[in-house]
């Protein structure tokens, strides 16, 4: 067990009352195993990821990491937790355009105060693991959407983080540069042992990642991964699924 | 299938001359059931042998062509136990394009695009001439009819499997078009390793090394291990930014 979320539940208040968010969300993530969660827009996926990432707190329930309770820690606690095991990589994420790929790449090592040489050679290899290496001198402004989505892992595994968060990486990318981006986070679950959870709108964009789950309406409709490749093929539409929670 | 047990379908409930036969077979499932003469006659007199049929109409014509047919006792029960039977099986289609795309190497791979891009096009050609024809068959009003409702689905079926084949058609070509891009081992290759690039191995490389020192880490525990580094490093005499220690870029 890497990260366990257990009964996780968040509403947001919103005029004459609350948007429930996540009602009652428990979910285990492995060492290894690439976690896929797919959702319609608003169903809740990224405030499950904010929320594994210790960067929002739930109104209750309970977070731990490898037995620890991440949702007990201070701030400041919790921050340097993530800093050393987690990393995020979000579906809209700011960046300074003018940057080149590699100082970005290298920014969460050098503000970690590390030297500036080491931080480039450990970014130049991070580029290089996720085939970027070509974009190093580049500024993001110049890179296309599959190029950017490698440079963001490659910046996400500079920290060499245990658990990687993932909100929709391969969202609005070529079916080959979605292919290409899901080899290389199962390989890095594989190979790195690292946990990845990630997100997606889209059921098939998930196809790599096992156990599979289902959020509507910010519940896990089907607590049950849905594990075997095949069985996406069965899964109900969004529509019935919704009929099913109404009833 | 073959055409068999729809033309006992279609005899059920009425005899017909074989080229009724041919005509309904068309208008009620479809233009994928088009049959041709020789195939229809050929199905018509295999069903009067087999007694499943027979002539009613009491002319002595050699042709079969000039008769009418009605389906038999032995053919009613031929279709109840045919309708009987689960449907099931789903076939995997063998495609020659598939095979062309397969097997035409580096080579030739620049023509497999330009066969791909054929097929897409008939693809989207045909699919549009599906729908226009689906769209053609009323179903609503205030008298339903169930044989336009059925010929709808009937075509509807055609025109998934389109789709789908157009989808396929679209991924084909954006596939072939990164391969056609990159540096390639190809199955003829002579030595897997000889042909492996340079760029490539270091890849392989660096993804060892660094996936090998991120599974290690699992060893230790996370509370006071640092970032990792080649050398020590000086402790900042400053502290960093506010909010800028965030490693979830």
């Amino acid at each position: 067990m890497t990260l366990l979320l257990e009964n996780i539940s968040k509403r947001y208040p919103r005029a004459g009352g609350y948007k429930v968010a996540l009602e009652r969300v428990s979910l285990e993530l492995e060492r290894g195993q690439i976690t896929g969660i797919f959702g319609p827009s608003g169903s809740g996926k990224t405030t499950l990821l904010r929320i594994a990432a210790g960067m929002q707190a739930p109104d209750s329930g309970r977070i731990l990491y490898d037995g620890e309770r991440l949702d007990e820690m201070s701030a400041s606690e919790r921050m340097r937790f993530r800093r050393r095991a987690i990393a995020c990589i979000w579906a809209a994420q700011p960046w300074q355009e003018r940057l080149s790929a590699i100082d970005h790449v290298a920014l969460p090592l050098l503000v970690d105060r590390r030297d500036r040489r080491s931080a480039e050679r450990r970014a130049r290899e991070a580029l290089l693991v996720c085939e970027a290496e070509q974009c190093a001198c580049m500024e993001l402004h110049e890179l296309s959407d599959g190029e950017r989505q490698r440079v963001a892992i490659a910046r996400a595994l500079v920290t060499e983080p245990r658990l990687l968060l993932a909100d929709g990486p391969a969202s609005s990318l070529s079916l080959v540069e979605q292919e290409g981006i899901m080899v290389l986070l199962s390989s890095l679950a594989r190979e790195a042992k690292v946990a990845v959870l990630i997100t997606d709108s889209d059921a098939e964009a998930l196809l790599r990642a096992d156990p599979i789950l289902y959020l509507l309406d910010g519940k896990l409709v089907n607590p049950e991964p849905i594990g075997e490749r095949g069985k996406l093929y069965s899964f109900p539409s969004a529509r019935s699924r919704r009929a099913a929670v109404d009833a | 299938m073959s055409a068999k047990h729809a033309l006992l379908g279609l005899l059920l409930n009425r005899s017909a001359y074989p080229y009724e036969l041919a005509d309904r077979l068309q208008a009620r499932l479809g233009p994928a059931w088009a049959i041709n003469s020789g195939q229809l006659y050929q199905t018509i007199s295999r069903l009067a042998q087999e007694g499943l049929i027979e002539q009613v109409d009491g002319r002595s014509e050699p042709r079969d062509d000039r008769h009418v047919f009605a389906i038999t006792d032995s053919g009613r029960a031929e279709f109840e136990r045919w309708f009987e039977d689960e449907t099931k099986e789903t076939r995997l289609s063998r495609r020659p394009l598939l095979v062309k795309i397969t097997l035409a190497g580096p080579d030739r791979l620049r023509d497999a695009l330009k066969q791909i891009d054929v097929y897409e096009l008939d693809c989207a050609r045909r699919l549009t001439e599906l729908s226009q024809t689906q769209e053609a068959i009323p179903v609503g009003g205030p008298q339903v009819r169930a044989d336009h409702v059925l010929l709808r689905l009937s075509l509807s079926a055609d025109i998934f499997q389109l789709e789908g084949e157009l989808r396929w058609a679209r991924h084909a070509h954006e596939m072939i078009s990164w391969l056609l891009q990159r540096e390639a081992i190809w199955p003829s290759a002579p030595e897997r390793a000889d042909a492996q690039s340079e760029k490539a191995r270091d890849r392989q490389d660096a993804r060892e090394e660094l996936f090998g020192r991120m599974a290690a880490r699992h060893l230790l525990p996370v509370d006071g291990q640092q970032v990792p580094v080649d050398e020590p490093h000086e402790p900042a005499k400053r502290s960093p930014r506010p909010g800028s220690g965030d490693t979830a870029s």
